[in-house]
């Protein structure tokens, strides 16, 4: 299961369980991390590792170790667990382990063991770094990117001029021939101290990690860069890919939509009410896929969808504009269904028999109410002389309010509009 | 006073072609811009009493003729007129000092009516922005100690609460006057004075809540 850790360590503060951390790492975060799970200074934790490594290269033996097996703070999984997962990977680095003991063996019997002897902590350790890129999370692949970039004379802005292309070749050159160097005298020494052939000496060990580091940073200046140049390919690469597939997919938007309302208003040209309704129809629905990409459909699932579905429908139906404003949202209920019948009546009634062409519609959720404001600026009536076939419309908006407890306030004047205001009780 | 001088930013030829239409004759237009440097340069030159700003240009849009502008010209007001209505722009360019939002779907009596209270130094609510601001006010005490609500700046009044709600409804300043019983003129002090909260408040919500309601 994914824990994720404090970002640094508080002092005095230990904090279980133990995971690499993902803020306050340099390399792999395996000391950060530790850090955090004891409660104690990052510092001190790195210092401690340097001494072990020190001692025989155990600090970085168990460095590798704890950042293959251990899962960094806020992922699932460990590099180690992640490579087993996948045969690809996992084959790859059993392959790269039979190479080495198979150049060993080859070393051996062509009677060079002592070449064997400095090269396989060299190998051993690539097949880690290897591991540890395979294996890493997306999020900490890019962290070792980054670190990798920002290192001076490897990172990108080294590479830029001659001057710091020759002083990388040599540095990174004379980094070989050092690590080469140390690796040599391990040879000697290991063949010195025991003097036969068969087995390792632990006690070179430590000659053994120190020279394949200083070879391991010499390859890495002068490969890093070349290394870099080619993610930097890959990564705009995908970039590009993603530009031109969001392009094809506004591209096949905007030609289901706007081109085909377009034709739609040209063949209709001579129908002034069409045209309107078209280029209404067409600028909600643009309108949303621009400023509300993830607004719910409107088949409902919200009070505030609900009464976009009503603006559409009755825009659609009768080509007036369906001002809508909308506070607060909550889920759909019978209460909002009601409500929103109730309102559709009323919206429906405006349209028809109000004679203007805009109707403001409010919603408004507040913590323990529910209300809906319909009104128009059209001819208004006389509320207490109703017309006998509009009775029916009011007396259904009065019922369906009342059976939840609502109110109803029907206010119009002669000429100046109509105003509905609906309350429900919510809960 | 006369007929205010009206300055017009927008990057759509078809759209200042309009507005010069129908504004000629009712209003002074003393120029236009179809991008942002150009109107910053011009703006600052004729001081108009108006400038019709629309959001969405390239370059930065109005946002950043507003904050290049509005320190070097406090006489000049500026009314946001834009096809979006979504939350963000509307806040922001409030925010940056907008005396009003509407929509390019106004009407145009409305549109002369918002130009001539924006020049008298009044402020212009569509129903939309009411309802962004009852929506974004309505979220205090949320996650806000009571040490950092300014009652001034952080809340807004009862009355000013029954006045947005009717612009939200669709009710001209006139209407709300009768249907609350107070005069226009209180009406308009009222909208002023909750223009000036959304622009000074230090609420942080105010931006994610406009933000976050475009991800909604």
């Amino acid at each position: 299961m994914a824990v994720t850790t404090p970002p640094r360590a508080v002092i005095g503060a230990p904090h279980r369980p133990y995971r690499r951390g993902a803020q306050n790492a340099i390399l792999g975060g395996v000391c950060g991390g530790l850090a955090i799970r004891l409660g104690v200074k990052e510092r001190t934790v790195r210092i401690v590792f340097a001494l072990l490594a020190l001692a025989w290269g155990l600090g970085l033996l168990l460095y590798i170790a704890l950042w293959l097996t251990l899962a960094r703070s806020g992922e699932d999984e460990s590099i180690a667990q992640r490579l087993l997962g996948h045969r690809r990977e996992l084959y790859r680095v059993i392959i790269g382990l039979l190479a080495i003991v198979a150049i060993l063996f080859l070393l051996r019997a062509i009677g060079l063991p002592s070449v064997g002897a400095y090269t396989w902590p060299f190998l051993l350790t690539l097949i880690g770094v290897a591991a540890v890129w395979h294996g890493a999370s997306t999020d900490e692949r890019h962290h070792l990117h980054e670190l990798v970039k920002s290192t001076p004379l490897v990172g990108v802005p080294a590479s830029r001029s001659r001057g710091s292309f020759w002083l990388r070749v040599v540095l990174g050159a004379i980094l070989v021939f050092a690590g080469l160097v140390v690796l040599r005298q391990l040879g000697n020494h290991r063949v010195f101290i025991n003097g036969t052939q068969s087995g390792w000496a632990f006690g070179s060990l430590a000659p053994a990690i120190i020279g394949t580091l200083i070879l391991l940073a010499g390859v890495v200046v002068l490969l890093a860069p070349w290394w870099l140049a080619t993610m930097n390919d890959l990564s705009g690469e995908r970039r590009e890919r993603v530009r031109v597939e969001e392009r094809a997919r506004v591209a096949a938007h905007l030609h289901d939509s706007v081109l085909q309302t377009l034709t739609l208003i040209e063949r209709a040209a001579g129908d002034e009410a069409a045209v309107v309704r078209l280029a209404r129809n067409q600028e909600r629905e643009l309108r949303r896929w621009l400023f509300d990409p993830d607004a719910p459909s409107e088949e409902g699932g919200t009070f505030a969808a609900s009464l976009r579905a009503l603006q559409s429908e009755i825009e659609n139906d009768y080509g007036v504009r369906v001002e809508l404003v909308t506070v607060g949202d909550c889920d759909a209920s019978d209460d909002v269904a009601a409500l929103v019948a109730a309102g559709r009546e009323a919206v429906i009634n405006a349209a028809r028999w109000s004679g203007a062409n805009t109707i403001a519609v409010y919603g408004e959720v507040e913590t323990d109410s529910l209300s809906l404001f319909v009104r128009d600026q059209g001819r208004g009536f006389d509320v207490e002389a109703i017309p006998s076939d509009r009775q029916g419309i009011a007396l259904s908006i009065r019922q369906r309010m009342a059976q939840r407890g609502g109110t109803v306030v029907l206010k119009s004047t002669p000429s100046a509009g109509t105003d509905v205001q609906l309350t429900l009780p919510h809960h | 006073m006369g007929q205010p001088r009206v300055f017009l930013v927008d990057d759509h030829e078809l759209i200042r072609s309009g507005l010069r239409s129908e504004l000629a004759g009712w209003v002074d237009i003393v120029g236009e811009a179809d991008e942002v440097e150009a109107a910053i340069e011009m703006i600052q030159e004729r001081t108009p009493d108006v400038v019709l700003l629309d959001v969405h240009m390239p370059a930065g849009g109005g946002l950043a003729v507003l904050r290049a502008v509005a320190d070097k010209c406090p006489a000049t007001r500026f009314l946001a007129l834009s096809v979006s209505d979504a939350a963000e722009d509307v806040i922001s360019i409030i925010r940056a000092g907008a005396r009003g939002y509407v929509t390019k779907t106004i009407s145009m009596p409305d549109l002369l009516d918002a130009i001539y209270r924006v020049a008298a130094g009044d402020a212009v609510f569509s129903p939309r922005l009411a309802g962004f601001v009852l929506d974004a006010f309505s979220l205090e005490g949320t996650n806000l100690s009571p040490g950092d609500v300014d009652p001034d700046l952080d809340l807004l009044t009862p009355r000013e609460r029954q006045v947005l709600r009717l612009i939200a409804r669709g009710y001209s300043y006139r209407d709300i006057g009768t249907e609350l019983d107070i005069s226009t003129k209180t009406v308009e002090s009222h909208v002023s004075s909750v223009l000036r909260k959304l622009q000074l408040t230090n609420r942080h919500q105010l931006t994610n809540w406009a933000s976050e309601r475009n991800l909604n």
